[in-house]
């Protein structure tokens, strides 16, 4: 075969060998900690102690899976999570679409100043103001409440920002024809516009639950109880066994896993959105 | 001139709930850290004592805190360099034209979606002295066993690993889309005058992916001063002797373990001058937006 | 939109449906003992509310020490704080000058209940007794303590005395390690309680006036001789390689370190007791206990009480202050503190219930507790075991573990000390700026 083979397509050949070996590759490091936490989750105390390290899976999936659920009670920070995650995504898909529909369909005075105003705050993460906002959404009396974690986050800048770009990029011939229809700004938003922003919409629904899902500081602070607590924090409850037991391993990685598969499976399910509606964002 | 929709109140009102989260959630509590910083506090505020300057002349006088700076500085500094060198070279390799390169690039990518507390308790039990696999391996590789999270400076290293680690799913994500840009006519045409590979690469393609790059740049610095909390409370605490210490523990240490709301305050008036700064960069360099995460 | 409201509006209502009142006074108590202690936790409460019915406690578990703290007085701020605060020795000043907590004794006098106070062991009281008033319930005690790998002493060839010695542990770590036996003579966790305990146990105050007894402290005695020493032998133990660093506040790892074999000793709170009997037991090693060691040069003064306390915030209606009361003075009463003893570990503070449990042979079954309660009976009454008070104690630790790091590191003794008395007196005088001034 490889006789037959010009010196320049034996080249390729080998080089396309080469890219697939190095990308199975480099696909297995870039999974090993993940897989290691996988087969660990599934192991007895023993077997996670022992030394040299095991590699097998063990009998003890059921019993560590239900010890991070129920003990550590992940199954309702998994519940809480999934509400807050959801909540500000859909709250802040919503409210970045009604800011970019003003911004882009109707005439006001300042709009650019306003554009502007809501752009800023984009240099604002949480850090810069962590210790007034703790202390106003305490005096609010939302302290350890839903509301500490949905309502502060409502605003996206982000999202405002690329439904504005994506509408600006729609012809403006289709708002004649919607006012010729007598279609209102409402309908027009829902039944034209949304439609054709799918990929930013899936985008900006995938940061934005990612985000909200992987928050950590904020919550760690402003959530006391721990009904209300976020699943982040969970997990750190599993490592830090505190003056009281061991750390069981087993039961951590489980609670790993537990932790890290919503966000996978949107980010999965969205990955085609997530990349088009990024490159969308590349252009400006 | 674009045809708008005439009503004249129904813009404000769609545009209230955004505006009032801004100006109640954001602009208000950034302006109060500049108040604050002015003010010792305890009790959660409950008392406080105005002190001027004071907060800002002791950070700066304060060793620890200048060793903070540095320290932030160094981990950025690793994050961007092994990060976006490590990123590009898979993004390169996963943009070959080969089969199955879908597949492929979700393989590679998904990191993005972890967090950095997964990230960090993994890691924490793999560089676990008694238990982990990397001491296993060293142990049989080399021989000695290495404390990961106990000494100064492989404590940095196994952060800036780790957050490297679960940072790359994002790095691919856009160099992938940087490179989508670059024409495969100017790589052919390259490689027909009888451009070496490495050649095309830098003279052609590095230059053309450098908006990216730069973009890239900024949100891994982003990334590793603000992203990078619940990696550090998972694995280091900031220890051992601060060395992990960066400028975000070094506050929420301060604000809420020590209670010193004021020192707290002052420390984020800093770090928003800091982004202001490198906002200012990025627009002046590029005109792209940056994404903070907020 | 509307759809998209209505959604969100359902899922809020579904998850978070808030409790709805009901007619039992009803009380909350947050706590900050993780693992399966909080199930303990849950039982002790749930029999109370059973004998009580006209009370309802919640209880919670909030974290660790400072989370909890810090909840409790992000709550009071907002106007709800929980009624009973569980928290460490430690966060005493804090607790008195952050003016949400009422005198428990206070609270006593003014409800009429009764209190045989004779009864309880005089150093859990001591401790929180504060110008002469009891501020709160002494309820989960307990002090360091040494644990040994008897087994391993034995092939060792070497014996354990019941009041070690630092040069004991330095001799009996270089001959387990000499032989092979095991990788570590001894572990701890890196935490500045240590350091603390020694002081005390070498009669030398943490802080001054008397431990900030007598009035707010001023300076921390970190330059005196007592602790440089500690540091000295600490800082050999670590170069020899006989004692292995765990981690900051790692309790855990340096549990896992001894029982895995890995050192002979470990010290760690006397609330591992159990923890450990079971332990060996499943290794099959033999399990004893002596005294934390002392310099050789040094009297033995004893140990300083630790762990938490039960306070009370003020600002509730009287019954339910009243009922907050109630559920404090029942958690220490002898059924309870015998319970409570033999389900964790925590010394029993009431005399009754460790004659009880001599009576009932539990002391024999167990003899490493009685290790323990002798090492909390020969303390002697002075201010250095009475334990510090300082307002900046959680940042004054954070400075010290910060120096204990450098220490190991490599930085001379007297010269990381210094850098952290610099600043923990700073924090003193800003403290006392802040709340005294």
């Amino acid at each position: 075969m490889a006789a037959r083979m010009s010196p320049y397509k034996l080249r390729k050949r080998a080089f396309v060998v080469f890219t697939h070996a190095s990308l199975i590759v480099l696909s297995f490091v870039i999974a090993f900690p993940i897989l290691f936490a996988l087969i660990k989750s599934t192991q007895t105390p023993a077997q996670v102690f022992s030394y040299p390290p095991k590699f097998s899976i063990g009998p003890g999936a059921a019993e560590n899976y239900s010890v991070a659920w129920r003990e550590y009670n992940l199954g309702r920070l998994m519940l809480n999570t999934t509400v807050v995650a959801f909540a500000v995504t859909i709250g802040k898909t919503l409210l970045s679409l009604l800011a970019a529909l003003a911004l882009v369909y109707f005439d006001f005075p300042f709009k650019g100043l306003i554009f502007v105003f809501i752009l800023v705050t984009l240099m604002m993460p949480i850090p810069v103001r962590i210790v007034p906002l703790f202390d106003l959404v305490r005096k609010l009396g939302w302290g350890n409440s839903f509301w500490a974690l949905t309502i502060p986050f409502l605003a996206s800048a982000t999202g405002t920002f690329l439904f504005r770009q994506h509408f600006m990029s729609i012809p403006a011939s289709l708002v004649d024809a919607a006012r010729v229809d007598g279609v209102g700004p409402m309908r027009f938003l829902w039944q034209i516009l949304v439609p054709m922003s799918m990929n930013t919409v899936g985008a900006l629904a995938v940061i934005e639950f990612v985000y909200i899902w992987n928050q950590y500081l904020w919550p760690l602070i402003i959530i006391s109880s721990n009904k209300n607590q976020m699943i982040q924090i969970g997990l750190k409850m599993l490592t830090g066994a505190g003056p009281q037991g061991m750390v069981n391993w087993g039961v951590a990685m489980a609670g790993t896993v537990i932790t890290m598969l919503p966000p996978l499976i949107i980010f999965i399910l969205l990955q085609e959105q997530f990349m088009r509606g990024f490159a969308l964002a590349e252009e400006k | 001139m674009r045809s708008k929709f005439p009503n004249r109140w129904l813009p404000l009102v769609i545009l209230l709930p955004t505006l009032a989260v801004c100006a109640l959630f954001l602009y208000y509590p950034v302006a109060q850290s500049f108040s604050w910083s002015l003010y010792r506090a305890a009790f959660m505020g409950l008392k406080r004592l105005y002190v001027g300057t004071q907060n800002y002349v002791r950070l700066f006088t304060s060793p620890d805190y200048v060793h903070t700076i540095g320290v932030s500085f160094l981990f950025a500094g690793g994050v961007v360099f092994l990060g976006l060198s490590v990123s590009l070279a898979i993004a390169l390799l996963a943009n070959q034209k080969v089969r199955g390169a879908r597949i492929y690039r979700v393989s590679l990518i998904w990191p993005y979606a972890l967090s950095p507390a997964v990230a960090g308790t993994i890691w924490l039990f793999l560089l676990n002295p008694t238990s982990g696999v990397v001491n296993y391996f060293f142990e049989t590789l080399f021989g000695v066993k290495p404390d990961w999270l106990t000494s100064g400076r492989l404590a940095l290293l196994s952060v800036t690993v780790a957050a490297v680690w679960k940072n790359l799913g994002y790095n691919i994500v856009f160099f992938l889309a940087g490179l989508q840009n670059v024409p495969g006519e100017i790589l052919e045409a390259a490689r027909v005058d009888g451009a070496g590979a490495w050649r095309t690469f830098w003279k052609i393609t590095f230059p053309l992916l450098s908006p990216t790059t730069f973009f890239l740049f900024i949100m891994n610095i982003i990334y590793a001063f603000f992203g990078v909390f619940g990696l550090i409370d998972v694995m280091t605490k900031g220890g051992p002797v601060n060395a992990t210490n960066i400028l975000i523990y070094n506050l929420y240490r301060d604000a809420f373990q020590h209670n010193k709301w004021g020192m707290a305050a002052a420390q984020s008036v800093i770090l928003f001058v800091f982004v202001v700064i490198l906002t200012l960069i990025q627009f002046r360099t590029t005109g792209r937006r940056v994404h903070y995460g907020g | 939109m509307k759809r998209g409201c209505l959604l969100v509006t359902v899922l809020v209502l579904f998850s978070f449906g808030w409790v709805l009142a009901r007619e039992k006074t009803q009380i909350t108590f947050w706590h900050a003992m993780g693992g399966w202690r909080v199930e303990f936790i849950e039982r002790m409460v749930a029999d109370f509310n059973l004998t009580h019915p006209d009370i309802e406690v919640t209880v919670e578990y909030k974290g660790s020490y400072r989370d909890t703290l810090n909840a409790a007085l992000a709550a009071a701020r907002a106007g709800d704080a929980p009624h009973i605060v569980h928290s460490f020795e430690v966060g005493t000043q804090m607790n008195l000058d952050s003016g949400i907590f009422v005198p428990l004794e206070d609270l006593i006098d003014q409800y009429g209940l009764i209190v045989p106070w004779e009864d309880y062991i005089d150093p859990a009281l001591n401790y929180y007794r504060v110008s002469g008033r009891l501020y709160c319930m002494p309820w989960n005690s307990s002090n360091p303590i040494l644990y040994y790998n008897k087994t391993l002493l034995n092939a060792a060839g070497v014996e354990m005395p019941k009041k070690p010695t630092f040069e004991d542990i330095i001799s009996i770590s270089r001959a387990v390690k000499e032989k092979g036996l095991a990788e570590y003579g001894i572990t701890w966790c890196l935490h500045s309680w240590y350091l603390e305990q020694w002081m005390a146990d070498m009669g030398v105050d943490l802080v001054n006036n008397d431990n900030g007894r007598s009035g707010y402290a001023t300076e921390i005695n970190l330059l005196d001789p007592a602790a440089i020493k500690i540091m000295e032998w600490w800082k050999q133990l670590y170069d020899e390689g006989l004692w292995v660093n765990p981690g900051r506040e790692n309790w855990s790892q340096a549990r896992q370190v001894f029982i895995s074999g890995q050192s002979a000793m470990l010290i760690s709170s006397t609330s591992d007791v159990t923890l450990m009997e079971n332990a060996a037991v499943e290794q099959g090693f033999e399990l004893g206990t002596a005294f934390i060691p002392v310099p050789s040069d040094y009297e033995r003064h004893g140990v300083v009480i630790g762990g938490g306390a039960l306070w009370v915030t003020g600002g509730h209606p009287d019954s339910e202050l009243r009922a907050a009361a109630e559920f404090v003075v029942w958690m220490t009463q002898v059924a309870q503190t015998i319970r409570w003893h033999q389900g964790t570990g925590y010394f029993p503070i009431r005399k009754t219930a460790r004659t009880a449990l001599e009576m009932e042979g539990w002391f024999d079954r167990y003899p490493n507790y009685r290790t323990a309660l002798d090492q909390l009976q020969e303390t002697q009454p002075i201010t250095a075991t009475q334990g510090a008070l300082m307002g900046n104690f959680l940042e004054a630790r954070t400075f010290i573990e910060d120096a204990i790091e450098a220490i190991l590191a490599g930085t001379p003794v007297p010269e990381a000390l210094a850098g952290a008395k610099a600043k923990i007196d700073q924090g003193l005088q800003d403290y006392l700026e802040l709340v005294g001034g």
